[in-house]
């Protein structure tokens, strides 16, 4: 149970900054992802978090506490590493009981605590096993037993998926944000996976190079996201951007498309973002834009459109699919209020329309 | 299906058996004379005759289990003074990398430095200090090079743990040394075992040192070997039993250690 | 200080330490004594007189003999070393029967206390009573090993005896950490195998032997006990090598000013060697 917080945390190593001046509040009991694309500075930021590196500057506090210049085993933090780090020497028993030995409580005491953990996370017949007698899933869930024994303040996770195959990836996902859920204990997850992050957070931190580029809800990011970077960030497939000007409810692009955008105001210079699934494709055989390239994921589709000298992306459902087959000319719309308009200067997010 | 036998390959069985017979004739024909008499001796061709065991009883005789005692001492504080200061050093190195470049310079450098260079100095302070001829001088001459050589065998171990166990380790509540000698030690065990074996090797085949630190009493195994050969000139018998006594230990340790040997003896620049 | 520098520095302090003592302050004394008339025999305090008895050893015609035995010895006997290593560990990779028991029994010379190796050489090959002459003698060949002209020969014969297998240690490890695609690409490409050793084995295997004959060349120059065992630098000043020399000048002369001297000239060299060593090391560690 703790409240944490980065208070002007910077980084640096010689003149590079890694992490600069980033100001995030972890509300007690919150999951609380950090994502970005690599390099941004998030796993150094959650290293920090766990005393694994050096502060260069700023505070971190845990529930008030500066723990700046404490080591890691006095922060009370648990944390799962990317590869688990599971002990190779050590039992599935002994590496999940392994954190109590630095509490000094009695063997015994110790390994039926252990045992407990084990059998609620579906370990309790592999306990005497060593971890490499382990598939890539059961080593996480020993990574996990060995996180929880102790009831740490704050979860830290770095990564904790990406060696898992896409199908166990999405149940252990779930499964984690349950275990989280019932113990209430802060957890601060990193990721490159904005998918992952966007299903699993409380809270989503977007960071770039070494800054926050920004944070809050998912569905909030999501809804309006406060810049360029963020909005083609978030969000599967990718939001269409292109640069243009708007006029009486048209937007025409530099590159030469035309795209109805009703009740826009109008601007001289401007950025406009529309998710795939807002983009309505109406096929009109006097429009310019063309159909190239049709992406069948089951019930929907991805439609790459050609527009002058735009690519756009669109999401069809099946309905609107059997009116499109590539080369059909189709007339663009974005749908009413999903247009997200971006200066083409900072690439800040404009007020709304 | 029948093999085909191409002229490589009869060139490599030969060149294997070759190599088998040349290795193996010395030591035989050496542990055969330590069972013939003077005058079986002076037979060079004599395969098949009648052992005795009068050459081991002279060795016997001679304390020669005194100077393998000795010797085994020498190596076994040389190697746990090594052990324990060259895995913290190697793992420093490794992981942290303490001292830079110039300490893994230091390192290789000491390990290869002409005995003929330190002899000297030990020699006048063992009489400084008046314990010329006896073995404790030897230990501290030992290390110069045992040290050195297994704090290098082990930086190649260090290095293919993974940093995340320490980690883990320190968050899961345990100080930076506590996450060393629990979790990173346990994972180069083997490393330890064949570095221990291998500066004990060293130790325990070094005559140099033991010859001019304590040459008469004292003496180490490969002194009192060699003494046979001075000493009412040279016992033949005797030698070839002191030769055996000297050489069966240290080749049988050498079996369990040989596919580790690699690594460790060029600091993890080449692996198997 | 961090919490790091500390723990770092703290875990590095015990070799150092030691290496201090062991190495580092004898390496001092041992110049100091360079710089001095010491004597072993001699009483009282000894003095310093410069760089004479560098002077000195630079110009005495024995210690360049030593030099040059010496030279020779290691040449030899890492060049045969190498190709024999080589070979063996060629034919080694492809053994299949008996592997392991092959490969530690290849391997045992090199765990020989070199004086026992010595002591039976020089008994093996021993004109009266040594097995080999006799059989040689036997097919009417009369050789004396420690003869004038062929003692320096049959030193170093012995170090490729105890020390062929080191190279073969190594080779061997560098052989089987060679990637087995470029040789199945050389052989699908209708490469003869001597073409595919040449042009994809061996260039793989450079730093591998960089390595060996570099260690192999630096313990060969320490030789001492095989002289010791047998010739005692006869006949003449023929087998005479540095460490045995420095060893007479200062254990059986007494001269501990010049045998440290003449191990300093030899430090000179080893270091040189040492440098070149740590350079290969260092890059093929980057690969």
């Amino acid at each position: 149970m703790a409240e944490v917080r980065f208070n002007k945390v910077r980084k640096q190593y010689g003149s590079t900054v890694i992490v600069d001046d980033v100001d995030i509040d972890f509300p007690d009991g919150s999951l609380t992802v950090l994502v970005g694309p690599s390099g941004c500075g998030k796993s150094t930021s959650l290293r920090m978090l766990a005393g694994l590196e050096e502060i260069s500057g700023g505070e971190i506090t845990i529930d008030g506490r500066v723990v700046n210049g404490l080591e890691p085993k006095d922060r009370d933090v648990a944390m799962v590493f990317q590869n688990y780090a599971l002990y190779p020497h050590l039992s599935v028993l002994e590496n999940i009981a392994f954190p109590l030995r630095a509490t000094r409580s009695p063997r015994s005491d110790a390994l039926a605590r252990a045992q407990e953990v084990a059998d609620s996370l579906g370990l309790g017949a592999l306990t005497s096993r060593k971890p490499k007698d382990l598939s890539g899933g059961q080593q996480q869930r020993v990574a996990i037993g060995r996180a929880i024994i102790r009831q740490p303040s704050v979860f830290l996770f770095d990564e904790p998926l990406s060696n898992l195959d896409a199908k166990l990836r999405v149940e252990t996902r779930f499964e984690l944000m349950q275990i989280q859920r019932r113990l209430g204990i802060t957890a601060v997850y990193v990721t490159h996976d904005q998918e992952e992050a966007m299903t699993m957070s409380d809270r989503m931190v977007v960071m770039r190079d070494g800054r926050v580029a920004q944070s809050g809800r998912p569905d909030e990011i999501y809804a309006r996201p406060n810049s360029v970077f963020v909005a083609t960030f978030v969000g599967s497939p990718k939001m269409n951007v292109i640069t243009g000007t708007i006029s009486d409810g048209d937007f025409r692009s530099s590159g030469g498309s035309r795209i109805r955008a009703a009740g826009v105001t109008t601007r001289d210079s401007v950025i406009l973002g529309v998710r795939p699934d807002d983009l309505v494709l109406s096929p009109t055989d006097s429009a310019s834009a063309r159909v190239a390239l049709i992406e069948l994921l089951g019930p929907r589709a991805i439609v790459h459109v050609d527009s002058g000298d735009d690519r756009l992306t669109s999401v069809v459902d099946a309905a609107g699919l059997s009116q499109l087959s590539v080369g059909t000319p189709v007339d663009l719309a974005v749908r009413a209020t999903a247009a997200h308009l971006f200066d083409p200067i900072t690439e800040a997010r404009l007020s709304d329309q | 299906m029948t093999r085909r036998v191409s002229p490589w390959g009869i060139a490599r069985t030969l060149l294997l058996w070759a190599a088998a017979v040349t290795v193996a004739f010395p030591i035989i024909w050496v542990a055969l004379a330590s069972f013939k008499s003077p005058a079986q001796l002076n037979d060079p061709g004599l395969f098949l005759f009648s052992p005795n065991l009068d050459n081991w009883a002279r060795v016997f005789e001679a304390g020669i289990l005194d100077a393998a005692g000795r010797s085994a001492f020498v190596a076994a504080v040389t190697v746990s003074i090594s052990v324990v200061a060259g895995s913290m050093g190697a793992y420093a190195i490794s992981a942290y990398k303490a001292g830079g470049s110039a300490t893994r310079f230091g390192i290789l450098a000491a390990q290869v430095l002409p005995p003929a260079v330190l002899v000297f100095p030990f020699l006048t302070m063992a009489y400084a200090l008046r314990i010329d001829n006896t073995y404790v001088p030897i230990i501290f001459a030992h290390l110069s090079f045992v040290l050195p050589v297994i704090t290098w065998f082990l930086i190649g171990f260090f290095d293919a743990v993974p940093r995340s166990l320490e980690e883990q380790a320190r968050v899961d509540g345990f100080s930076r040394f506590a996450a060393f000698r629990l979790v990173v030690i346990p994972q180069v065990l083997p490393g330890i075992g064949a570095a221990a074996i291998f500066g004990f090797t060293l130790s325990w085949n070094d005559m140099f040192y033991g010859l001019i630190l304590a040459p008469t009493r004292e003496t180490i195994l490969p002194v009192a070997i060699a003494a046979f050969n001075t000493f009412r000139g040279v016992e033949l018998g005797a030698m070839s039993a002191a030769i055996i006594i000297a050489v069966v230990p240290v080749v049988i340790a050498s079996f369990f250690i040989q596919r580790r040997l690699v690594q460790g003896i060029s600091g993890g620049a080449v692996k198997f | 200080m961090t919490r790091m520098t500390r723990f770092r520095w703290g875990m590095l302090a015990p070799v150092l330490a030691i290496t201090g003592v062991a190495v580092g302050f004898p390496l001092g004394y041992a110049f100091y004594l360079s710089l001095t008339d010491y004597r072993l025999t001699s009483r009282g305090a000894p003095d310093v007189v410069g760089l004479e008895n560098y002077f000195f050893v630079l110009t005495d015609p024995r210690m360049w003999n030593a030099f040059s035995n010496t030279a020779t010895y290691v040449i030899i006997a890492v060049a045969l070393q190498t190709l024999l290593g080589l070979a063996i560990a060629l034919a080694l990779q492809k053994q299949q029967w008996a592997r392991d028991l092959t490969r530690a029994m290849l391997l045992a010379p090199m765990f020989i206390t070199p004086i026992a190796v010595g002591l039976t050489f020089r008994f093996l090959l021993n004109d009266q009573l040594g097995a080999l002459p006799a059989m040689l003698r036997s097919l009417g060949i009369d050789y004396d090993f420690f003869g004038p002209g062929n003692a320096l020969f049959t030193l170093a014969l012995m170090d490729v005896w105890q020390w062929t297998p080191f190279m073969v240690l190594l080779l061997l490890a560098g052989l089987e950490s060679v990637p087995r695609q470029p040789l199945e690409a050389a052989k699908v490409d209708g490469a003869s195998a001597w073409y595919a050793f040449r042009r994809v084995v061996l260039p793989l295997l450079t730093p591998v032997l960089t390595v060996a004959v570099l260690l192999r060349s630096l313990d060969a120059l320490k030789v001492f006990e095989y002289v010791y065992a047998t010739t005692r630098g006869g006949p003449g000043t023929e087998t005479e090598t540095i460490q045995y020399f420095t060893y007479q000048t200062g254990i059986q002369f007494f001269r501990l000013g010049e045998a440290s001297a003449v191990a300093f000239v030899l430090l000179a060299i080893v270091l040189t060697l040492i440098v070149l060593l740590f350079r290969r090391l260092q890059r093929s560690a980057a690969r």
